[in-house]
């Protein structure tokens, strides 16, 4: 513990020099146990440097939804990474309440569907798992750049680390039966697509009550 | 510039080779745009997509193709070296092997600007502007697990192993597939990007599974061949999902063939490249991050229509 704490602080302190080493294993067994160097360095800096960012940043859903509505880079820049990478959508860091309408369990790519303004619609579809799709919560870090790493590869498996660890810790707890008609609380991020959709949701934080 | 007044600009900077400095600011300055056979009409939209803006710039350009070979990029490199370019835009032979050729442009004081494929070294190249493959193959992934239904028996055809893109998609698609149990892979072949390859290892692994029900390729190139192997041996039914977003697969997914592909923007990544290479030579202004990813977008029988080279419409 003492050790993983001291590894987090000289990350920390070094981060503007930071390069993100990852001695991946092969054979790439997705959601196996063995956890790979991107997973541990996920966990590592999970409580210590996610969390708080990703607390610090995140809106609430609704307002967040308006302001992307108005100017998704200002609301990009306001309630996620504004150092995103040029061409990729803006990922946005959001609080949500609120009635679990619909759930899909039956796909391994699991979800739920989430009325947060109490219309009886769903507003958000959240991930969970136990396969999760996207980046969301890697690219909406501003201290977590691709020029960090010597390749796609290894940016890739970062992304994937954190899915992992959401499904590991908090995820794959949850229950799967009666999801609907329960009220859930999430923490979490999504990347602004062209509304066609339902925002899709990763959480960082997910709370059944 | 007529091919004969270009010949003697060569002539005259082959014979005047201390003056060049001199001479490039008052002729057009020359660009090098450097890419992998233009057999694939991938890397024939971005070297014409590299070229339209180059003109449109006012540069002379030379465009010539390493065949995936790093031996001939490196004389290519010693070429643009010898023509005293400004800027070469490059889509390498190989993430290792191209490290020291870019180093050679580099110390010989021309930057290079590198589009589709990665170098493994970072301050060598000014920009590396690369397709986000990972995202792209995970858009192609779960497309092809939901026409799949989430189970049944595929094939893999995999790229060329020294481009770092063939493995990330395979990385990709695997992060994305292998998380569905029912899903079961019986065959992982590499066809190094090629049509004629990929259908000869399809009519192979054919013989061998006959009842398989979809091919996942890591380029369209590859499903092109493998859809053609398919459709001889009578297999309508099998999902095939390529990468690329090519007019032939537009045209394949159009007429019932191939079921899905993921667009690259080929031909905005390289005019992007070339506007960052003109912004280098005018004002000495690096761009600000020298990786950069440009997002892929999946297309399928709902947007395929849109699609004209390598750019939705």
């Amino acid at each position: 513990m003492k050790r993983t704490r001291l590894i987090i602080l000289a990350c920390t302190v070094l981060l503007a020099g930071c390069k993100f080493v990852v001695t991946e294993k092969k054979g790439g067994d997705a959601g196996g146990s063995g956890a790979t160097a991107p997973e541990q360095q996920v966990a590592e800096m999970w409580d210590a440097k996610v969390l708080p960012y990703l607390e610090a940043k995140a809106g609430d859903f609704k307002t967040v939804s308006e302001a992307v509505r108005t100017n998704a880079e200002a609301a990009g820049a306001t309630y996620g990474n504004k150092e995103k990478q040029a061409s990729s959508p803006w990922t946005v860091i959001v609080r949500l309440e609120g009635k679990i309408v619909a759930a899909n369990t039956e796909s391994r790519a699991g979800s739920i569907d989430v009325d947060a303004d109490g219309n009886g619609s769903a507003d958000a579809r959240v991930q969970i798992g136990p396969v999760m799709r996207g980046t969301s919560l890697r690219d909406s870090l501003d201290f977590v750049s691709f020029n960090q790493f010597t390749n796609q590869i290894d940016f890739a498996q970062f992304g994937k680390a954190f899915n992992l660890h959401v499904d590991k810790t908090l995820t794959s707890k949850l229950p799967r039966d009666q999801l609907v008609g329960k009220t859930v609380s999430v923490l979490g991020a999504f990347p602004v697509e062209n509304g066609k959709d339902l925002p899709l949701v990763t959480p960082a934080k997910i709370e059944l009550k | 510039m007529s091919k004969f007044s270009r010949r003697l600009v060569i002539a005259a900077m082959g014979g005047m080779l201390a003056f060049s400095t001199a001479l490039s600011a008052r002729a057009a300055d020359l660009i090098a745009i450097i890419t992998p056979s233009h057999d694939n009409p991938f890397f024939k939209a971005e070297a014409q997509g590299a070229e339209a803006k180059a003109k449109e710039l006012g540069y002379e350009v030379l465009v010539a193709s390493h065949d995936d070979d790093a031996n001939k990029q490196s004389e290519l490199i010693d070429t643009a070296i010898g023509r005293g370019a400004k800027a070469i835009i490059l889509d390498n032979a190989g993430a290792d092997a191209s490290v020291a050729a870019v180093q050679k442009a580099k110390d010989a004081g021309i930057p290079s600007f590198l589009i589709d494929r990665e170098i493994n070294a970072t301050g060598v190249a000014v920009a590396q502007i690369v397709s986000n493959n990972y995202q792209g193959a995970q858009l192609g992934a779960a497309e092809f697990v939901k026409l799949m239904g989430e189970k049944g028996t595929y094939v893999e055809l995999v790229g060329k192993e020294s481009d770092t893109n063939a493995g990330i998609r395979s990385k990709g698609y695997h992060d994305t597939i292998d998380a569905y149990p029912d899903m079961k892979m019986v065959a992982q072949q590499s066809a190094n990007w090629s049509q004629k390859e990929a259908f000869d290892k399809m009519e192979t692994i054919l013989q061998a599974n006959p009842d398989i029900k979809g091919v996942i390729s890591g380029n369209d190139t590859m499903a092109m061949g493998a859809i053609a192997a398919l459709q001889a041996a009578g297999k309508k039914d099998v999902i095939v999902v390529g990468f690329d977003g090519s007019n032939d697969v537009r045209d394949s997914i159009l007429s019932g063939g191939i079921k899905a592909t993921v667009l690259q923007p080929a031909y905005a990544q390289a005019q992007n490249a070339v506007v960052q290479a003109h912004d280098y030579i005018t004002t000495k202004k690096a761009p600000a991050q020298e990786k950069q990813l440009m997002d892929c977008v999946l297309i399928n029988g709902e947007n395929a229509k849109s699609l004209e080279t390598f750019a939705l419409k």
